[in-house]
Parts: C-alpha cells; sequence; structure tokens
C-alpha cells in the first residue's frame, strides 16, 4: 500500500504521512478502508515499529484516520482538513520551490506556468472538490 | 519520568596516552532502538563494553535498569543479552549442544522461539560450530542472545557477517514487538542503512565524543546540503549558520548545515542574491559531512 524508502532524505514517518494524505485526498483509499496494523507495516518493511505509529497518530489528529477498538484503523468517513491555511499552505512550500526552480532553469515565464496550473487545476478539480469546499 | 534503560553521564575512558570515550552523557528510554554509529575506532565497542560493566570508566558513570554498570546484580544481568564482535561459541560443540549450554544459564529460556529462528534464519544446529561459516556463527550468536526474552539487548557490529537477505530478516525479528514487548536495543554498526530502518535514534561518536544523540528523524529533518548559485562570485566565507561544512567555487557553493528550518531559505538566498536549492540527506550523507 505504501512505498517506504528508508535510505531517503525523507524521514520514513513523513513518507508514510505524505502518501496517506495523498491517497485518501485522491480518493485512491476510500472512507471506511482498513489500512494495515502498525506491525504488519513495521515487519514487511523491516523498519521500526514507533516510525509507523508516529505517522498513524498524526493521520489521526488530523482527522483522516479513525481508530477502531481492537480493529485496524480505518480511513475516516468525512476527512476534514483542520489545520489552518496557513499551515496548509506550508505544506506545499517545497512543490512550489521545486516548481519555481525548475521553470526558471528552463526558462518557462511566470504565466506560462499559472496558465499550466490552470489548466492542471481544471483537469482534477473533481477530485479535490471535497477537500477544498471544506476549507 | 520512566527510569532509562541505559545511561551514560560525562563518560570518559583513557587507555595509556590515548582519550577513547571523551565526556559521553546519553541515555536509552524503554523500547528505544539506538544505532551507534562510527568509524572505525571512534569507540563504539569500548563505548558498549563500559556500559555493560566490562570495565570501569576512567571518569563519569555508567547504569543499566538502574543499577551502576560495574556492580550489576544477577537478576539484572539476567535481563540483558549481549552480541560482542568476536563470538564466544564453543567450535568443538554443535550448534544444539551450545544453545542447550546457554540456556542452562537462564531461568527463563524460550526453546520453542529459539528452533523457529534457527530454522528461519537457516542455522545448522546439527553441526559442529568449527564447521559454520562466519554468517552461520553470528546468527547463532545473535539467538542464543535472544532465547532468553531480555529486556536489553547490546549487540557489537551484529550483521557485519550477514548477506542482505540474512540481516533483513534479522531486522524484521529485531524490530516485531512480539506480545507487546518493549524491548530496547543498542546495537553499534557501520551499515548505515540497517541503522535506517530499525533505529528510532542514533548516536553518533566521533573521535571520542557524540556528535549527534537523538531521533534519527529529526537528524534527518535537522541537517541539509544548500546548493547555492549566485550571481556572481560568492565570497569564501558564507557565514550559513549552523554549517557543518562548505565548498565555495566562484559563484557556486555547497553547504552542509545543522539545525536548518526552511524559513532560513528565503533570508539566505536574498543576503547571497543566489539561487538556493535545499537537499534533504539520507543517513549515510548526513554521516560523511559530520565528518568533514
Amino acid at each position: 500500500m505504501f512505498i517506504l524508502n528508508p535510505q531517503s532524505g525523507t524521514p520514513i514517518y513523513r513518507q508514510l504521512l505524505e502518501q496517506a494524505r495523498r491517497l485518501i485526498a485522491s480518493g485512491k483509499l476510500a472512507p471506511g478502508t482498513p489500512l494495515p496494523s502498525v506491525r504488519e507495516l513495521a515487519v514487511e518493511h523491516a523498519v521500526n515499529p514507533m516510525t509507523i505509529s508516529k505517522a498513524y497518530a498524526m493521520l489521526e489528529t488530523e482527522g483522516l484516520l479513525e481508530r477502531n477498538r481492537g480493529k485496524p484503523m480505518t480511513v475516516a468517513a468525512r476527512p476534514k482538513p483542520q489545520s489552518p491555511l496557513r499551515d496548509r499552505l506550508k505544506q506545499l512550500d517545497d512543490e512550489v520551490e521545486a516548481l519555481v526552480l525548475a521553470a526558471r532553469q528552463l526558462q518557462v515565464t511566470k504565466r506560462d506556468v499559472l496558465e499550466l496550473l490552470d489548466k492542471k487545476w481544471g483537469d482534477t478539480d473533481d477530485a479535490t472538490g471535497r477537500q477544498r469546499t471544506g476549507a | 519520568m520512566t527510569q532509562p534503560v541505559v545511561s551514560a553521564q560525562a563518560l570518559s575512558k583513557t587507555f595509556g596516552a590515548k582519550r577513547v570515550l571523551d565526556g559521553i552523557s546519553a541515555a536509552a528510554e524503554p523500547g528505544d532502538v539506538i544505532g551507534v554509529l562510527g568509524k572505525n575506532g571512534a569507540g563504539k565497542t569500548t563505548l558498549l563494553e563500559i556500559l555493560l560493566g566490562f570495565g570501569p570508566p576512567s571518569a563519569g558513570s555508567a547504569e543499566i535498569l538502574g543499577e551502576a554498570s560495574m556492580r550489576l546484580s544477577e537478576s539484572a544481568k539476567a535481563r540483558i543479552g549481549f552480541v560482542p564482535q568476536q563470538d564466544e561459541l564453543l567450535d568443538i560443540l554443535t550448534g544444539a549442544r551450545q544453545v542447550n549450554l546457554t540456556a542452562a544459564f537462564h531461568r527463563r529460556w524460550d526453546a520453542a522461539l529459539v528452533a523457529r529462528l534457527a530454522a528461519d534464519w537457516e542455522v545448522p544446529l546439527d553441526r559442529r560450530i568449527a564447521k559454520l561459516s562466519v554468517g552461520e556463527r553470528q546468527k547463532l550468536s545473535l539467538l542464543l542472545a535472544l532465547g532468553h526474552h531480555p529486556e536489553l539487548l547490546v549487540l557489537d557490529e551484529p550483521v557485519a557477517s550477514l548477506d542482505p537477505i540474512a540481516r533483513r530478516r534479522f531486522i524484521a525479528e529485531l524490530v516485531d514487538s512480539e506480545r507487546g514487548e518493549r524491548r530496547t536495543v543498542l546495537f553499534s554498526t557501520h551499515i548505515v542503512s540497517d541503522l535506517e530502518r530499525a533505529a528510532n535514534k542514533v548516536w553518533v561518536l566521533k573521535d571520542g565524543t557524540l556528535a549527534w544523540a537523538g531521533e534519527l528523524d529529526a537528524l534527518k529533518e535537522s541537517v541539509v546540503r544548500l546548493h547555492i548559485r549566485a550571481r556572481r562570485s560568492l565570497p569564501t566565507d558564507l557565514r550559513v549558520p549552523n554549517a557543518l561544512s562548505s565548498r565555495v567555487d566562484g559563484a557556486h557553493a555547497t553547504v552542509a548545515a545543522a539545525s536548518w528550518d526552511s524559513s532560513q531559505s528565503a533570508a539566505l538566498a536574498a543576503r547571497l542574491d543566489a539561487d538556493l536549492e535545499v537537499e534533504s540527506l539520507g543517513l549515510e550523507e548526513i554521516f560523511v559531512e559530520l565528518h568533514r
């Protein structure tokens, strides 16, 4: 379900966090879907279980996962972005910086990038619509 | 506050004129898996041995399970598992006899666990130890250290002779907290990729001191490599806060920095009038940067 690379400069818990957020936001992990247990993931990837539980706990705090007594955690029924817009924007910081840098290196103008962004946004509007209206 | 399973306070050790450990203070909390990382000769083995009470420190103190390392009670010793770098297996015995011998020293011995691990890890218990390969000896030593379900497991270069598959199996066993056990593990290694999987904390030993002791995640998040491309020549002294190393080559510079916070990027880029690319680093790269 997740692609974890322990050798990456991105900590494992953060890789898990980002992939889960993306899978849930895009609807690839539908509400009610059970997640593998901490132990299952830890053994499968041969990584420290504390790393996995740290990511799960953060996803629970964000309202994306639900803890169920004696059963696997599931994707929450109505994922709602609870953190302020400023914090959510901060999560995009690295990607935007990379985009700006790449655009400059390719000598693409800001206007062209915005146009492309606009087009892409339209393409994926359905998938992200729910999250945006929840904001 | 929970009592640390292992603690070192201002620990120093000198052999003759050589100072091998110099003022080490660190602790392992219950459930921690701590990777002790360092170059050859950085003092890893000495640190583990002093923590285990095999010899006295020259200064400072070491404690295990709340007892002074040099005066561990029998009951505390029974809660520890240790695999030394050089195994202490008896060549004339078969693996099975060695298992029985070790089991006899422990009141609590999980024969079923040892049998399962021997099968999983393909350790031929019927063969004489003299006939085993280095890797098989290492696997046998490891399963002997696990048989009494130690609360604290101390491993000195536990997997140096194992192939990637065997190492992977061992790590899976290490991280699999059976029956909710909160086992604490302290292992020295120079195989960084194993540490990145198994450890939640790292102690980086450098010239007998701790260059870093803390969460692996925090280390990865705080150490970055900055790639700076300016429009004109950069000064040789870039004055980047917490720089570990820097190389300036005309209008380009590469700087490794600790305690980096993404909010610093814009200010630095503006000050140097440069484009800044922030590269996050894997542990091996961080280790190299800490040693420049």
